[in-house]
């Protein structure tokens, strides 16, 4: 038994459908022969993987030391402003989640925001906006 | 000051202008010589707990098994640490020909290399060189004539830093909650799939393929007696010329590195603290920066080299906020398996959050043992350092953050 | 041989033992959370952190194995300080309310957190609690769980997983949002849960209990217009006084049923009597199943967690489980009907009350097709409870005696209450019925005892009947693997809990398997004294069956005491 794509087949399923619905635990665990309640225990440790639909654009921005002395939280505030959504939450058109996270590895780069898999550095806030607005 | 160029040499991103020099040496050498040298050059692992590679392989060469293991872990998430991402982005091939010559040396015939879920970037780029490398036959049978096979596959991560722990990550490979394990078994005894498993950090192969290409001689001229060779530092925070330098242990102290490479502080600021290591290690005081980069240093100082991050902090930063945002990655990232680090941790946070006004004798005293009981008594390397920078600037700023007339502390 | 010096003292011990077991040899407490024997090893809690000359770091005496030379020192000021420390961290996140919730919580008598603070000495809790906010899961007929009450140990997740092989529970989260919860956050009640409750017994404080009925239970008491009958289950007499400080394994039956009739109830029946029906029932029809070609092994039907089980994980196999209802719900139907009609109670003024050591049996009461012919469901422990509540010194009472006719019961009935005990029941009396010769030795030592799966083979009239017996549902999986495999066998008996009912999830705190094993022994010391010890011979069987149903397996039996089951999946 090999569960070495076991995070490959949750990635590839969340491309699908935007998050790991719960038909497709069942499926991973029928194929595995595990209980269901750890796929989804498992899934649900990983902070990119979804059991409930987000937006068509997940907007992270990093908050991690070097980012955060760089005023990311201005960043965050602007996003938070704009979008009118708070951390972790999802806009009513299903277009955006905003998620405060730690560090995305440009350190150097920051304030650092990523558009699913886009990275944007050395981001201002009307910079932001215009990221924003380009996905609408 | 110059960089010393031993990794940022030759930053080759085309296989086809690729000749893997160090992977063509290895393979003609017995695998015992490839550890032997490695040995010899005292490599320390570049992931932050710096164990001697060479020895790492030599216990997973004489374990006796069917099946054995590399991974390279590409997990970095130490924040304030980028430089596998720029190695996976600027030099994959020399990631790529380290993990061949570990796997020969080891005798894996499979390896997994694992990227953090964020570096989008680095997967496409390592991706794509494991497609042309199967292509040109780098990976796969009979790898240069020379009899050793070998296949790598990608595990792409899906946020979580405390996969970046070797025994984490295996089980996050292994498709589970990635949490550590109990050691031992060490993963050389008993890692992926209960087989013989090294686990080596991006850094740590493409040096091991430079020093296998340029030499342990070579490797062994640089540096100082206890630090040899060179270290991939990133400098960042309030600083004006951020970014990834190479730098010989002991050719310049912390100062140098700050204001040479750096350009010193940016905007004219004056300077608060060094964070030498990532936020896992203690912080430098002004007064503290005048010592060389080695490890031997930067531990006699009371702090670490760690993963490489070097954060400047200008001063007008407010302490709470900073040890508040630090906290809050240790609290949001323990695995949640073991309840010091679980509950330490948010406890810190939880009286951080609230804090306006300085910090009460009897508060110290509590976040004191808290760290004491998480350092002493936590089940991984995450849990054990995690409040190494809080205490560190609660002990080197007291005057500032105590409440006033109350700064007696027992012990 | 390893050579190892624990606080002191010198002593050896075999390659694989781990600190906390040698120091246990050396007489010494280590004070544990996650720590469970039987269950794997999780290194979560660090209570049993100790100090290893030589390192630097503590270590889990319960992770770390022995090395020869090994000094080991278990309460060190440096391990005594980090462990209250740590001890403050976890009782913080206990949920500890100005409510005063450690008084009213299940577990206020045998919390093991209260255990771990005198063992380790507290005097001084630093940090207010955290409140975690979390909703509790009411989702159950048979089990509550309160998270907030939860310090996330695992014990119920191995528990559940590692003995009873199904694994409803999983770790989610990480950080201080790590939960035990079921897939999909549905709660218990929504999953392949078997409500057996051995989580119960696993849970060291007070995050997982019973659904309560014992409040149902006084007010029905205290109502004037209601007839309220209680049935006692056979493992609950060998139990119950453990909850007022007895040694495990006290036979306590007729200061119970004292106790019950001070607590009001109008009559004071016995299970037993229809675990004597059950044996008549299910061994007409495993006899008709062998003489006629039916569907064979037939599995036994009294344990509603295995019942659960099968519709979940087997229900391919439903043809071959008995109709019979449980002992528990023959007793409601034969109560709502016979014993109504008897003593001209109208249905709806009788109420039916079962005293059981088990969570699961309040699913069953629920189950549509039982019609409610049980009200309510008291475990052990809730009796024991209503006891205290009442001022009654159970154990001091002179003993009493059940009524009639349903508190008759023969030793067969007895030993339902441990594994193996319905298979030796029922072959008893399938022997007698089939041959008509009296069986000579009455005891199957075969189908005896805590080995997980047992066989024995008995020749009846020409026919070697084979059969088997499991318990503990990580058995029963394997017993079933087996069987669908191919192994052959007549009759298979099934239970949910390991050692049986006496092992079950609503039996007094702590059930190890020392205790169960000494509950086990009273049971069968309970059926050795008894004159006798067949249910074909219990005489108050025979004018039931004389009176009102007619003979064994006739229309109003089938109507009254069998039942159907659904097929469920996962």
């Amino acid at each position: 038994m090999n569960y070495a794509n076991f995070l490959e087949r949750m990635h590839n399923i969340q491309d699908t459908y935007g998050y790991i619905p719960e038909c497709e635990i069942d499926k991973v665990a029928r194929e595995f022969n595990i209980p269901r309640s750890k796929v989804y225990g498992t899934i649900r440790f990983y902070s990119m993987f979804y059991t409930e639909p987000t937006g068509k654009y997940i907007i992270r921005v990093c908050d991690s030391l070097s980012c955060h002395i760089n005023e990311s939280k201005e960043i965050v505030e602007v996003i938070k402003d704009y979008l009118g959504i708070d951390n972790g939450e999802t806009t009513e058109d299903r277009k955006f989640t905003l998620e405060i996270v730690e560090c995305l590895g440009h350190c150097g780069e920051g304030p650092v925001m990523m558009v699913n898999d886009h990275i944007y550095t050395h981001v201002s806030k009307t910079m932001a906006i215009e990221i924003l607005d380009k996905c609408v | 000051m110059e960089e010393t160029l031993f990794l940022k040499r030759e930053e080759v991103k085309d296989i086809n202008n690729y000749d893997f020099p160090a992977l063509k040496k290895a393979l003609k050498m017995k695998q015992e010589d490839v550890i032997v040298e490695v040995k010899r050059s005292t490599l320390k692992g570049r992931g932050g707990a710096g164990f001697p590679t060479g020895l790492k392989w030599e216990l997973a060469f004489k374990e006796a098994a069917d099946k054995k293991y590399l991974i390279c872990n590409g997990d970095e998430g130490e924040p304030g640490t980028f430089k596998d991402r720029y190695l996976l982005e600027e030099s994959p091939l020399k990631v790529l020909e380290g993990i061949l010559i570990a796997a020969y040396a080891i005798g894996a015939d499979e390896g997994y290399i694992y990227i953090r879920g964020e570096y989008a970037k680095p997967i496409r780029v390592f991706s794509r060189v494991i497609e042309e490398a199967r292509e040109k036959g780098i990976l796969g049978e009979n790898i240069f004539g020379s009899g050793f096979n070998f296949d790598l596959y990608l595990v792409k991560g899906a946020g979580a830093y405390v996969c970046g722990d070797e025994t984490s990550l295996i089980n996050s490979i292994e498709g589970k909650r990635g949490r550590s394990r109990i050691k031992p078994p060490y993963p050389v005894e008993k890692g992926l799939f209960d087989k013989p498993t090294v686990v080596n950090n991006v850094e740590t192969l493409a040096s091991a393929a430079e020093i296998i290409n340029q030499g342990a001689d070579r490797y062994l001229s640089l540096g100082t007696e206890k630090s040899r060779g060179t270290k991939l530092v990133c400098l960042s925070g309030d600083i004006r010329n951020p970014g990834i330098y190479e730098l010989e242990f002991g050719q310049a102290t912390l100062r140098e590195i700050i204001d040479d490479f750096g350009g010193g502080l940016k905007n004219g600021s004056g300077l608060k603290f060094v964070v030498p290591g990532g936020i896992s290690t203690s912080i430098l005081l002004e007064d503290e920066l005048d010592i060389p980069y080695t490890y031997e240093d930067l531990d006699a100082a009371g702090s670490s080299l760690g993963s490489g991050a070097v954060i400047v902090v200008g001063e007008d930063h407010d302490l709470i906020d900073l040890m508040l945002n630090v906290s809050r990655f240790f609290m949001d990232e323990t695995c949640g398996t073991c309840f010091p680090c679980r509950e330490g941790n948010r406890q810190i946070y939880h009286m951080l959050k609230w804090k306006k006004n300085g910090f009460t004798a009897k508060e110290r005293q509590l976040i004191k043992d808290i760290g004491k009981t998480i350092h002493l008594a936590a089940r991984c390397g995450l849990g054990q350092t995690s409040l190494n920078f809080i205490s560190s600037v609660l002990d080197k700023f007291e005057d500032e953050l105590m409440v006033r007339g109350d700064i007696n502390v027992e012990g | 041989m390893l050579k190892v010096n624990i606080d002191g003292q010198n002593l050896e011990v075999a390659e694989g033992t781990t600190i906390l077991e040698a120091a246990k040899k050396a007489h010494i407490k280590i004070p544990t959370l996650c720590y469970e024997e039987g269950l794997s090893i999780y290194g979560g809690c660090r209570l049993c952190v100790v100090e290893v000359e030589g390192e630097n770091l503590l270590q889990p005496a319960c992770a770390t194995e022995i090395r020869d030379g090994m000094i080991v020192r278990t309460h060190s000021p440096k391990v005594r300080e980090v462990r209250k420390t740590l001890f403050e961290l976890i009782i913080a996140s206990h949920d500890i309310s100005c409510e005063l919730n450690c008084l009213t919580c299940s577990r206020n008598g045998s919390c093991e957190l209260r255990k771990v603070a005198e063992d380790i000495g507290i005097t001084e809790i630093r940090l207010s609690p955290i409140n975690k906010g979390y909703g509790e899961d009411k989702s159950s007929y048979a089990i509550m769980r309160e998270p907030n009450k939860c310090i996330t140990c695992g014990r119920c997740i191995r528990k559940c997983e590692e003995v009873q092989g199904i694994g409803i529970f999983t770790m989610a989260n990480r950080g201080p949002a790590t939960i035990v919860t079921t897939f999909g956050d549905k709660g218990m009640g929504n999953v392949e849960c078997t409500n057996c409750g051995q989580c119960i017994h696993a849970c060291p404080t007070g995050a997982l209990h019973e659904v309560y009925h014992y409040e149902s239970v006084w007010d029905v008491l205290h109502d004037e217009s209601k007839h309220v009958v209680v049935q006692t289950a056979p493992a609950v007499r060998v139990a119950i006084s453990e909850a007022f400080g007895d040694e495990p394994g006290t036979i306590a039956t007729g200061q119970m049923v004292a106790a019950l009739r001070r607590l009001g109830f109008d009559k004071v029946f016995d299970t037993n009597f229809s675990a004597d029906l059950t044996i008549m029932e299910e061994g007409t029809e495993l006899i008709q199943r062998i003489k006629e070609g039916g569907t064979l092994p037939l599995f036994t039907s009294c344990s509603p967690g295995w019942i659960k089980f099968i519709e979940h994980f087997y229900p391919e196999f439903l043809p071959h489980l008995s109709s019979c209802k449980s002992p528990q719900q023959m007793f409601g139907a034969i109560a709502k009907s016979y014993y109504a009609e008897k003593n001209n109670i109208p249905r709806e003024d009788l109420v039916v009350v079962s005293v059981m050591p088990c969570t699961a049996k309040k699913f069953e009461a629920k189950r549509p097709e039982m019609d409610g012919d049980v009200d309510y469901v008291l475990t052990t422990r809730e009796l024991a409870g209503m006891i205290k509540a009442a001022g009654i010194d159970m154990v001091n009472l002179e003993e009493e005696e059940y009524d009639r006719i349903m508190g008759t019961s023969t030793g067969a009935a007895d030993i339902f209450g441990a594994t193996g005990g319905v298979m030796e029941a029922a072959l008893r009396t399938a022997y007698e019925l089939i041959t008509g010769k009296e069986l000579e030795k009455l005891d199957f030592y075969d189908v005896r005892g805590m080995t997980g799966i047992k066989e024995t083979e008995v020749e009846i009239d020409g026919l070697t009947v084979r059969a088997a017996v499991a318990h503990g549902l990580g058995n029963v999986r394997k017993l079933m693997e087996m069987i669908k495999a191919g192994k052959e066998y007549h009759f298979v008996e099934l239970m949910a809990c390991p050692g049986g009912c006496i092992g079950g999830g609503g039996q007094p705190i702590p059930t190890t398997d020392e205790i169960r094993q000494k509950r086990i022994d009273s049971i069968y010391q309970i059926d050795k004294n008894k004159k006798l010890r067949k249910s074909h011979e219990n005489p108050y069987i025979k004018k039931l069956y004389d009176e009102y149903l007619g003979e064994p397996g006739s229309h109003r039996a089938h109507e009254l005491l069998h039942t159907h089951y659904t097929a469920r999946g996962v």
